[in-house]
């Protein structure tokens, strides 16, 4: 049987996992968006259409918070949605991935952690040919500064660790409860609604300020922010916390995943 | 050579009868105070038995015995509550053809990602496809859906991907036949060239007896759980006919 050896991958090997994702990922790509690589364009329109009704609803308002000008208040809200937008669709359909491949992990032997991976990843690259480009130019012309632009990446891995943590405890609980995409909806609206995207966080009371922080993307928007938008130096503290809160994330996700394993592979 | 072995090995399983909830449904069953912890139930019991390489083996029983079961534990697909399963070499289950495949991915993207899937790599399921397509009869197909594929022409499919593998531990559950006359007769041929070659285990299990008798060296009757009894087909198989009737 020596010939075989070579085609066939040992059972747990890295190169295995590492080639489903791959696979996983790439066929995730070519079915949303059939060939056509606009269509990754398309996933800018909704953070850009909810930018235009925020800035003509709350643009004159909020205003004096953004020295006066309409276009900081407009890119404020759009890096905010950018990000929001990525937290949310990304986790929700990485909810659904244990679920959706039941059939799959009941007949052939495959890591089951691969497939809220594999969602996560295909949304992050999603990412990084949608909106990551277009908050580099940003950050080139506010800050002038390449550093900035470098920096801009380590929150980018803080999300990404924390949408995937989340997307491993959703993807294993939904198994579960199979009502739970719509209490996920409430959540990701307070998510959404606690982060200070379309308001100045300034306008929150004092008192409610610390529960908001609590947000684990508080601290991602915030360094996103400030690394793009503030044309200062980056600070370090803030990309510290980000990619710390994605770390923490992902290893309880992950262990969770992990110690729920031998219960949701039964009701699948 | 040992090329299965399993000793003692249990397997304690959530029901899926008792399994209709949703968060809604258990947080009142809390707050009503009528909330029960989910049992478990044993569907394998001390199970051992070895094969050597070139062994067929083929399992019986009546349906609900955990005949399927046993197989996933054997593949790996569920791990043993207690005891131990080694395998030697490359498993490929051979279960329920097409359930793997995307309706919305072409015939050859599918190829490739049931073949990974399987545990081949990219590499050598591109250079696989073209005989794959082939054998399938379905090179006219290759860049259409396979939602647009016939049930048949995709079970086809599945058995042209999965039969090119040549594995050391082959899984067979149910899928003998396959396709309209000519293509039964096609897939009967690679399925005997499979069971003939010396080094590849099977282990099959079938609802059709008479194919057991003649094509499997041992066979194992399953009842609720617990092998009754192991050894040679025609014996095993007029012990559990009797059984039944």
């Amino acid at each position: 049987m020596e010939i075989f050896q070579e085609k066939i991958y040992r059972e747990e090997s890295f190169q295995r996992y590492f080639e489903v994702v791959r696979t996983l990922v790439e066929f995730n790509l070519k079915i949303r968006y059939r060939g056509s690589f606009l269509g990754i364009y398309w996933s800018l329109l909704n953070p850009a259409i909810m930018t235009g009704v925020y800035t003509a609803i709350f643009g004159e308002a909020f205003i004096k918070y953004y020295n006066g000008s309409i276009l900081r208040y407009m890119l404020a809200a759009f890096t905010g949605l950018v990000i929001i937008h990525f937290f949310t669709t990304s986790t929700s359909q990485a909810l659904l991935s244990l679920t959706i491949n039941g059939t799959l992990l009941n007949k052939l032997k495959l890591p089951a952690a691969a497939f809220p991976l594999a969602m996560i990843f295909s949304h992050l690259v999603q990412f990084c040919i949608g909106a990551l480009p277009f908050l580099v130019i940003v950050t080139l012309i506010i800050s002038k500064s390449l550093l900035n632009a470098i920096a801009l990446l380590f929150p980018i891995i803080g999300l990404a660790m924390l949408c995937l943590g989340i997307g491993y405890i959703m993807s294993a609980l939904y198994v579960f409860f199979r009502d739970l995409h719509y209490f996920y909806e409430i959540i990701s609206f307070l998510m959404w609604i606690s982060t200070p995207v379309f308001y100045p966080a300034d306008i929150v009371p004092q008192n409610i300020q610390p529960i908001l922080k609590l947000n684990p993307l508080s601290s991602i928007i915030e360094s996103i922010r400030q690394i793009v938008l503030s044309a200062q130096f980056p600070d370090l503290f803030l990309i510290f916390q980000s990619v710390l809160t994605g770390s923490i994330v992902l290893i309880i996700g992950w262990l969770f995943f992990q110690i729920l394993k031998p219960h949701y592979m039964d009701l699948i | 050579m040992e090329s299965v072995r399993l000793e003692n090995v249990s397997l304690f399983r959530r029901t899926k009868e008792e399994f209709s909830y949703t968060l809604k449904q258990t947080l009142f069953s809390i707050i009503e105070g009528k909330y029960k912890h989910p049992v478990k139930r044993k569907v394998l019991h001390e199970i051992s038995f070895k094969l050597n390489e070139g062994d067929k083996l083929g399992i019986i029983g009546a349906n609900g015995s955990g005949k399927s079961t046993l197989l996933k534990v054997i593949t790996g697909i569920l791990n043993p509550s207690s005891g131990t399963v080694r395998t030697r070499g490359s498993i490929a289950p051979l279960i329920e053809l097409g359930a793997g495949f995307n309706p919305d991915l072409s015939v050859i993207d599918n190829i490739l990602m049931y073949g990974v899937f399987l545990g081949f790599s990219r590499k050598y399921m591109r250079d696989k496809t073209e005989d794959i397509l082939e054998f399938a009869e379905l090179n006219d197909y290759k860049h259409a859906p396979v939602k647009s594929l016939s049930s048949g022409m995709a079970a086809r499919l599945g058995f042209a991907i999965a039969t090119d593998v040549h594995p050391d531990i082959l899984i067979l559950d149910e899928v003998l036949s396959v396709g309209d006359a000519s293509f039964q007769e096609k897939s009967k041929k690679r399925i005997d060239l499979l069971w003939n070659s010396t080094n590849i285990t099977i282990l099959l299990v079938s609802h059709d007896l008479d194919f057991i008798r003649d094509s499997c060296t041992q066979a194992i009757w399953l009842d609720r759980g617990k092998i009754i009894g192991i050894g040679k087909p025609n014996q095993m198989i007029k012990n559990y006919l009797d059984s039944v009737s």
